[in-house]
């Protein structure tokens, strides 16, 4: 019934967030760099697949390989915003 | 002692409360299929005509319960896992999912959050 749930947030009249995206389709033996955006919200469309990104995660861009599994997910679930927090002694005082 | 859908029951369990031990058969299932085959909300499993039992049985049979049940959730929650998802990873911390606070209050999601979701057979 529901293809995803990530429609559970969103409107269905709205459709996908659909985020203009300089994607460039690889002509044989050439290399392609990855496509780096901030655009955590676009969603995955099924013509993203194989392709690689960099997803912004607030300081540095994470690669992201993206498979078939991840269509209909945000391209933002898969770059972790959040770090652990470690302890780091401080030396001096 | 009454078998239902090869468990067995003593007879004076509620037959709610019989159904409502499966793994995926909750206060509203239970309320639907004792409805579906004309037995009481308080009938006791010993009072069930031996037709009615083997209603039941067949089913439960038909329903996702027990462990094809959980294999779905726990399938649902590892391939979140394998893609990386913000979501798979909160499963595998056993912390809240769905953006709730973690600073206090996360004994449910530390109970039940884990990638083997709903533990193995019948408790």
């Amino acid at each position: 019934m529901w293809p995803t749930r990530a429609l559970y947030a969103r409107s269905v009249w709205k459709g996908p967030n659909i985020v203009p995206l300089p994607i460039v389709r690889p002509k044989p033996g050439e290399k392609v760099p990855p496509i780096r955006t901030q655009a955590r919200s676009a969603t995955i469309l099924p013509s993203f697949v194989n392709l690689k990104f960099q997803v912004h995660d607030g300081k540095n861009y994470i690669d992201i390989l993206i498979t078939e599994d991840m269509v209909g997910h945000k391209l933002g679930e898969f770059a972790l915003t959040r770090k652990n927090f470690t302890y780091k002694q401080t030396k001096n005082k | 002692m009454v078998f239902i859908f090869g468990i067995n029951f003593p007879e004076q369990t509620l037959v709610k409360r019989s159904l409502e031990t499966f793994y995926g058969i909750g206060p509203k299932v239970s309320r639907g299929i004792m409805a579906r085959f004309h037995i009481f909300p308080w009938a006791k499993v010993g009072s069930l005509k031996n037709a009615q039992v083997l209603d039941l049985t067949a089913e439960l049979s038909n329903m996702k319960i027990e462990n094809d049940l959980r294999r779905e959730v726990q399938d649902n929650i590892r391939r979140l896992k394998d893609m990386g998802t913000y979501r798979g990873r909160r499963h595998a911390m056993g912390l809240p999912v769905r953006g709730q606070r973690t600073r206090s209050q996360i004994k449910t999601a530390r109970k039940l959050n884990k990638i083997e979701r709903g533990g193995f057979g019948r408790a």
